[in-house]
């Protein structure tokens, strides 16, 4: 790892502070933005390889030790680089900068294997955060671990009641996955998922 | 496959091991010969790993909500409320009896506005597919999925004539709040009565679009009758009360 600024920014970044969070998004959007955008990608493709690799990013410094050569920027761009050369190549676009990003941005091939091994993981957050507030609730309790007598007490609800909208929400959520493209295109070219643990 | 909540529920059991005797003998033989279930198993497995971690599913949605802010920065263009273009434009505005929306928009309006986009998520796409329009239900909604909202108004009006289904007056008015014709929206959401069981999800749509006109006093009427109502939304609609300005 390089600097003193990158250390307080994987700092900021693992502990969830929105300002220096924000300010690594601000400074360093405008790049990635240029080369989805260059390599056939559209606004949704930027925000979606932008927050992915900041999430790549998060996990691999909260629960992995990581040994940087480059710097933190590099590091990151290169991150973004792979995950969209991943989906352009799982959606069969052409890739039209060639240009080498092992040689200019070292990253190592954990990563890369991690990238490719996140893809599904990705989708499954893009869409539970889309779902309502009502539904994103019972299901964060239900993949706490609570029962559903617990989960209708906390919520209010009756416990019958509480199963019907469990199950509309877990269906939509899994209907909502099905339809992406990419995860189409994961279940038919399928990958060995891998834990953070 | 054909999911209903029995075989939920079966394959959470199983999955959290609390299925037990004949039911889990039964559940495993079916399991062995059966393809469909075989991946839906699979598919409830990894989302529990996943949406389970917590801390990251957290850590994304910060991620999402200030790339929503910094799009919004992007798409505001800054005013000097000072300015001399200003005042003379707000106040032609006023003359023309516009003005209570504008200054609210102004006076009021960024709180409003900050609690609408901390709040607002489209409506989800769900219990859209039955009955004989199944097709073009989810061409059209898969386009309200990929926010090409313009595109799937038109589409949204049409399905709206011939279906009963009352979500899709929502998911309209969803349409007509995401290209900022709130006017439309309000229509739409006051088309759902009280006796349908979407008239909750409509209120609440309707609270958020006077916010999102920064009319909070009407927004905390609506608020009001959602907390009253008792449902789903009665917890959001607390909190949502509670950071309105008077």
């Amino acid at each position: 790892m390089n600097s003193t600024e990158d250390h307080k920014i994987i700092e900021g970044i693992v502990k969830g502070d929105e300002v220096i969070i924000k300010a690594f998004y601000k400074n360093n959007l405008q790049y990635i933005r240029s080369y989805v955008i260059k390599n056939s990608g559209n606004e949704e493709d930027v925000e979606d390889v932008f927050q992915d690799a900041l999430v790549v990013l998060y996990q691999k410094f909260k629960y992995e030790s990581v040994n940087m050569s480059a710097s933190l920027r590099t590091y990151f761009y290169a991150i973004c680089k792979n995950i969209w050369r991943n989906r352009l190549r799982k959606n069969s676009k052409i890739l039209l900068d060639e240009e080498v990003i092992e040689a200019s941005e070292p990253i190592d091939n954990e990563i890369i294997d991690s990238i490719n091994n996140k893809e599904r993981e990705h989708l499954y957050r893009k869409y539970f955060l889309m779902l309502d507030s009502a539904c994103k609730e019972i299901l964060n309790l239900v993949f706490e671990g609570n029962s559903m007598k617990k989960i209708s007490t906390i919520t209010g609800y009756s416990e019958g009641y509480t199963r019907k909208k469990k199950f509309n929400c877990k269906r939509s959520l899994i209907e909502m996955i099905e339809k992406d493209s990419l995860y189409q295109e994961l279940v038919i070219n399928p990958e060995k998922e891998k834990k953070h643990e | 496959m054909n999911r209903t909540q029995e075989i939920f529920e079966k394959i959470e059991e199983y999955l959290n091991k609390t299925l037990s005797g004949e039911e889990l003998e039964n559940f495993e033989k079916e399991l062995l010969i059966n393809v469909e279930l075989q991946k839906e198993v699979e598919k409830h497995r990894s989302l529990h790993r996943v949406l389970s971690d917590k801390e990251t599913l957290v850590f994304k949605e910060k991620v999402k909500r200030i790339g929503d802010e910094i799009k919004k920065e992007k798409t505001t263009p800054v005013i000097n409320i000072f300015s001399t273009y200003f005042k003379i434009a707000a106040s032609i505005i006023v003359i023309l009896g516009l003005g209570t929306l504008l200054w609210n928009n102004f006076m009021g309006g960024n709180k409003a506005e900050d609690l609408y986009l901390a709040y607002y998520e489209p409506y989800p796409v769900e219990d859209v597919t039955r009955g004989e329009v199944v097709n073009e239900s989810r061409v059209i909604t898969d386009m309200y999925s990929r926010k090409e909202y313009s595109k799937a108004i038109p589409e949204f009006k049409k399905l709206i004539e011939f279906s009963v289904d009352e979500q899709y007056i929502i998911y309209l008015g969803n349409c007509f709040l995401n290209v900022n014709k709130e006017k439309q929206a309000i229509q739409e959401f006051e088309k759902i009565t009280s006796n349908s069981r979407y008239f909750e999800d409509a209120q609440w749509y309707l609270a958020l679009t006077y916010i999102k006109l920064s009319n909070t006093k009407k927004a905390k009427n609506i608020l009001a009758k959602i907390i009253q109502y008792d449902g789903v939304y009665k917890k959001v609609a607390v909190n949502l009360n509670s950071e309105l300005p008077e």
